[in-house]
């Protein structure tokens, strides 16, 4: 269930900033653990889950010794056991050292001979289940597994009597819990009072217990373990031991065979050293920066690379130009930690790229792969003279993002082929939403008498105070509140103004319209207008905030674009988005 | 006598020193319990002539007689180890000077010899050990003219309904009341185990059972695995070690038969599952449920079978919601109509277990009339001493291992280094804490669990300083991490909800702050401008993650994510107070800016 790279991975169990919670985890469970336990971990909690999950198997591929316990564990994880019977299951599979097989059936563990039966019924089932597995009733079910479907924990060898199990059952990412299934928190932290067997019910999470618990002290207090926080050393420290092993050379992985050779490791220490520095301030989770390290690696490392192959090719001229004399004196280049110059030159070209890494793969805008392939660097970027060289690398990104053919975003290229029609509804939209009703009269009034009621209204009104000395809370812009909702009339009336001003010199000539507007109005009432409506709610730049299946009613919508895309769209269409605003950004 | 009632602890332990300190100590010096600011009103330990005529033969015989005695006869606190004694009699201001210097000369190896770390481990467990199966303590030493503690009235209690069910076949009822960590649940195991045979256990909880429904398939399935063998088809192996003491097939015959007699109606034992109702399941079940018709009359049967029942209810304020509290009413109903002395039952026990002290006034009418009304409380420990005196027991348990050399030199260093870290007197102040704050034993269990977790081959003792971290940790752990390790732009938004908060904007959208941020860079030239984009977002999300920043209203579909409308978790002076741990000017100068 870890996904962690294996390098990280055993960076990890030798780090000594996480041999505290090890060590406490290891001696309790291997003693006399209390029955909950809860390991609060805010920043890093993926590398704890694996390291809890090392840990453990440790513990449990240790053969026991008399006195001792056997160890049976399972890791569920909140969100993936989204509900009660998938959590049932795969936390008793686990502990039963049951693997569902394809064969017969992909069935759940069922017990053993006499005693099958379904176990994820409820959560008395569930309970019954781990009193089955701690009796040690499944050892003979385990042995009929003849198929290899078993997870082979050598335990086939005790065949007498089995030793007195303890179970451990994991709950990572336990704050989904509360949302998803939270009839289950209580009892499963009550698991061990509940079942009267030697469970150990072990939550993990990066949110404290008290936001998770429920209310009236229904669950036992657990055990707390809080995994100290990881300074930015230590960091530093920890990814720059999980430096890879050069790839099998069979891999069809895209990075070079050569990016991560041995010699290459100080070079490499140096590197994370920079990355963190520049990326530190915005993520300390490792996982984060070690991502970003391997889309930057190869790129970085590329001209060391380069310049070495140059160096090979010409010692291969050389020895063919000399022909022979001694084959046994020319052996192959091997590959050189460069130089301090070396690093300091590639240091301070790529520099700038950690900061573009970061904002483009820390939201995961893009993915590592694509982005190491457009920030791939030009061929001898060494070779270069050293004026040149950032200009070059930037070009190249140019030229690679060009022929990669990844500048847009799927939703803006989406927009631009969206019909001159549909346009126009978004931007009225936006402006819909954006502007208070009652201000639509004096946005988009063009009629004689209304320039004289507002200011007749204006002179009624009394002098407003200034916004924020009175008490009052100061007035936030409607945009930085998200937009409004807007019934379809509105709409299309705004939708009608803006079309007059702006699309109807566009239009083929009509000599049937006489009266002014009236062409307009025509537009405006044609089914190709609302069936753009419908299609642009069901791509959702329109939100249908009123239920679709209501005929009696004005539906109601929303925009679904924001500030950004709406001026785009107005200029493409030749509108002053800015003069049409109520409140002027 | 007043006087001696207000007394504070602080004062009553100068008191102490200087009763140490004077030149003729007695041969048994009276020293008031420091636990309690609540003093027996005939305190021995007060200096008055009350305390002088007590003979101590008759301490003893007292003592020996395990009747309570009406006054302390023993120091409980300081046991007056010669260490003790030797401070003590030193005068009161060299004291302190003197205790620390013999500390460190006082044969306690600094380093651990290597020799010795196995045996650190053995010792770590049996303190572990210990601290699960909590130690046997000296009641009648700790509370003095208090003896007997609550909970040793509410055993016997308690066991002597237990055994009126299960020797004389009554069918009782009664609530077990207590706060949680007080000891319902270990005292209701120890009862069981305690009694003379060994009964039907039922074991319910309100907490995994929620409704009628599931509780008494819960009962049945019980039941079925505790009555044996003959309503099972006959080649199951695999039973309960209570199994082999049962009686023979034919005597269950008997008793099913018994059955059909007494429920006419009933035609046959629901227990008997004749045609396995599992078609799903590819093995053949072995136990399987009566049909759901049967259920209920499951409770009405429990008194006919042959071993007495006890059906333990924990959470018994939950079963009280249930629908009509058809389950409690079925129970207790039960358990009131069993007839005793007609030899044709046996007894039947329904123990509640509750915290909820006005459980039986949420019982409606028809079930509160037939509970019995037994009410049995249990109580936290009332004294620090029980705690001291606890952790003592704990920390000093015996530890073995194979080379009788090492262990005695190890007990030898172990057995010094106790006492001296419980006689500190700070670490009684630590515990004294605690202990004002909440008197639950779970709580004390996790600090010396944590305390022994500590404990390495480099700082192998006992020290102030890991019980006050072992303290801080599982008294109350912090709910937020340190404000201060947040990324920078998680800081850069905390701030922008200040000012939002300051104008008067307690709920915000992720746009206000955004935009709050963006005016900042641009106004303030020292904002770093390495940030533009995804990274503040990035750090919204993780805010909310960390339940900094809460949901203000339901999540919907139609609210785009950047203006979900949020409210902060926590307070201007914090984020104040984490800006300065910072120490980056720009950041402060924002924050202050008004």
């Amino acid at each position: 269930m870890s996904d962690i790279a294996p390098g990280l991975q055993t960076a990890l169990a030798d780090s000594p900033h996480y041999e505290f919670v090890s060590n406490h985890l290891s001696l309790l469970l291997s003693s006399y653990p209390p029955p909950f336990i809860f390991i609060h971990d805010p920043e890093t909690v993926r590398l704890t889950a694996s390291l809890v999950q090392s840990t453990l198997h440790g513990l449990a591929s240790k053969s026991p010794t008399s006195g001792e316990s056997q160890i049976k564990y399972a890791c569920v994880n909140a969100v993936a056991c989204f509900s009660p019977r998938i959590l049932y299951d795969t936390a008793l599979n686990a502990l039963a050292g049951w693997t569902p097989d394809w064969r017969d059936g992909a069935t759940n563990w069922h017990g053993s001979g006499a005693e099958a039966r379904r176990y994820n019924e409820n959560f008395d089932a569930f309970v019954h289940g781990i009193q089955t597995i701690a009796a040690g009733a499944d050892n003979a079910g385990e042995n009929a597994q003849t198929n290899g479907a078993g997870k082979g924990k050598g335990k086939a060898k005790e065949q007498g009597a089995p030793p007195n199990r303890r179970l451990v059952l994991v709950v990572e990412r336990a704050e989904r819990l509360k949302d998803n299934l939270p009839e289950l928190v209580v009892p499963l932290t009550r698991l061990g009072e509940l079942s009267q067997v030697d469970i150990t019910t072990l939550f993990l999470s990066e949110v404290q217990w008290q936001d998770i618990r429920l209310p009236l002290r229904a669950s036992p207090e657990p055990y707390y373990i809080d995994v100290p926080f990881l300074i930015k050393q230590d960091t530093q420290e920890l990814l720059a031991s999980a430096y890879p092993s050069p790839p099998a050379e069979s891999s069809t992985s895209a990075v070079d065979v050569d990016a991560y050779h041995p010699a290459l490791k100080p070079l490499y220490t140096h590197f994370i050293a920079t990355l963190c520095s520049t990326c530190s301030p915005f993520t300390h989770d490792p996982i984060e920066l070690a991502y970003i390290a391997a889309a930057r690696w190869p790129g970085f490392i590329q001209p060391v690379l380069d310049a070495h192959r140059g160096l090979l090719k010409e010692e291969e001229i050389a020895s063919s130009a000399e022909d022979g004399d001694a084959d046994g004196k020319h052996e192959p280049h091997e590959l050189q930690p460069p130089t301090e110059d070396t690093r300091l030159r590639l240091i301070r070209l790529f520099t700038p790229s950690f900061t573009a890494a970061l904002e483009s793969l820390y939201p995961r805008l893009s993915n590592a792969m694509d982005w190491a392939r457009v920030h791939a660097p030009p061929v001898d970027l060494l070779l270069m003279p050293p004026g040149h060289a950032p200009e070059a690398l930037a070009a190249q990104v140019v030229t690679n993002a060009a022929s990669l053919n990844t500048q847009h975003g799927p939703t803006e290229a989406g927009i631009e082929a969206l019909p001159r029609m549909a346009k126009f509804v978004l931007v009225a939209a936006f402006l819909a939403s954006t502007n208070p009703a009652r201000s639509d009269l004096r946005m988009f009034g063009r009629g004689l008498d209304e320039r004289s009621k507002r200011r007749k209204r204006k002179v009624g009104t009394p002098r407003k105070p200034k916004p924020g000395t009175t008490g009052t809370a100061v007035k936030i812009p409607q945009r930085l509140l998200g937009p409004t909702t807007f019934p379809l009339d509105r709409l299309i009336a705004i939708l009608g103004v803006l079309l007059e001003e702006n699309d109807a010199d566009t239009r083929p000539a009509a000599p049937q319209y006489t009266v002014s507007g009236e062409y307009t109005e025509m537009e405006i009432a044609r089914v190709a207008l609302h069936a753009n409506i419908v299609e642009l709610a069901s791509m959702r730049l329109l939100v249908r905030t009123s239920p679709p299946d209501s005929l009696d009613r004005v539906p109601m919508f929303k925009c679904g674009i924001g500030y950004e895309l709406a001026i785009k769209l107005a200029k493409s269409l030749g509108i002053i988005l800015n003069d049409l605003v109520y409140e002027v950004v | 006598m007043d006087s001696v009632e207000i007394r504070t602890p602080k004062h009553l332990l100068t008191t102490l020193k200087r009763s140490l300190g004077s030149p003729a100590p007695r041969g048994s010096t009276h020293i008031p319990p420091l636990g309690t600011p609540r003093l027996p009103p005939a305190a021995p330990g007060s200096p008055t002539k009350h305390a002088l005529p007590l003979p101590p033969a008759s301490a003893l015989r007292q003592r020996r007689l395990r009747t309570p005695s009406p006054e302390p006869v023993r120091p409980p606190l300081v046991s007056l180890s010669h260490t003790a004694r030797k401070a003590a009699a030193a005068s009161p201001s060299k004291r302190q000077r003197n205790q620390a210097s013999q500390r460190t000369e006082e044969g306690l190896p600094r380093d651990l010899p290597d020799h010795l770390h196995p045996l650190l481990e053995r010792q770590k467990r049996a303190i572990l050990k210990a601290l699960q199966q909590p130690p046997e303590i000296d009641e009648i030493e700790v509370y003095g003219e208090d003896y007997p503690p609550t909970n040793t009235n509410a055993y016997e209690q308690l066991s002597d309904l237990l055994m009126g069910s299960v020797v004389r076949g009554e069918g009782n009822s009664c609530l077990l009341i207590g706060p949680s960590g007080s000891g319902k649940t270990q005292m209701v195991e120890r009862a069981i185990t305690a009694l003379p045979t060994t009964p039907i256990v039922v074991r319910l909880s309100g907490y995994a059972q929620h409704n009628d429904r599931l509780a008494i398939r819960e009962i049945a399935w019980q039941l079925a695995q505790q009555t044996g063998t003959s309503f099972l088809p006959a080649e199951s192996d695999e039973e309960d070690e209570e199994d082999a003491a049962d009686p023979p097939a034919t005597v269950e015959q008997e008793a099913s038969g018994e059955t059909l007699e007494e429920e006419g109606d009933d035609d046959e034992n629901p227990f008997v599952d004749h045609a396995p109702a599992a078609p799903s399941s590819l093995v053949e079940p072995v136990i399987t449920l009566p049909p759901p018709s049967h259920l209920l009359a499951l409770i009405s049967m429990i008194p006919t079978l042959p071993r007495p029942t006890v059906i333990v209810l924990d959470g018994f304020d939950l079963f009280a919601s249930h629908a009509r509290q058809a389950l409690l009413y079925c129970l207790l109903d039960t358990a009131q109509s069993c007839r005793t002395g007609t030899g044709a039952g046996s007894g039947m026990a329904v123990v509640g277990v509750t915290a909820r002290v006005d459980t039986i006034n949420i019982l409606e009418k028809r079930v509160k009339s037939r509970f019995s009304g037994r009410m049995i409380r249990t109580a936290c420990p009332t004294k620090l001493d029980h705690w001291i005196t606890l952790a003592k027991a704990a920390l000093g348990a015996p530890c073995t291992g194979e080379n009788a050399e090492d262990v005695e030199e190890w007990a030898e260093i172990w057995n010094k280094a106790v006492p001296q870290f419980m006689e500190d007197e700070r670490v009684v102040e630590a515990l004294r804490d605690v202990y004002a704050l909440t008197r639950d034993f779970q709580i004390f269990r996790r600090i010396m669990t944590c305390l022994t977790l500590e404990l390495t081959d480099i700082s192998p003792y006992p020290t102030l300083k890991m019980l006050k971290a072992a303290i801080s940790r599982q008294r109350c752990p912090a709910r937020y991490p340190p404000l201060n390790t947040l990324p920078y732009p998680a800081i850069c938004l905390l701030i922008a909800q200040v000012h939002a908060q300051t104008s008067g904007h307690d709920v915000f959208t992720f746009e206000m702050l955004h935009d709050a941020f963006k005016n900042q860079v641009r106004t303030s030239q020292a904002a770093p401008v390495q940030i533009q984009g995804g990274g503040v977002g990035m750090a919204f999300e993780r805010l909310v993650d960390l339940r900094i920043f809460l949901p203000a209203a339901s999540p919907a579909t139609s609210v785009a994510k950047e203006f979900a409308l949020h409210r902060c978790a926590v307070d201007r002076f914090a984020v104040k107070k984490a800006v300065e741990q910072m120490g980056q000017l720009n950041l402060r100068k924002w924050l202050t800016k008004s």
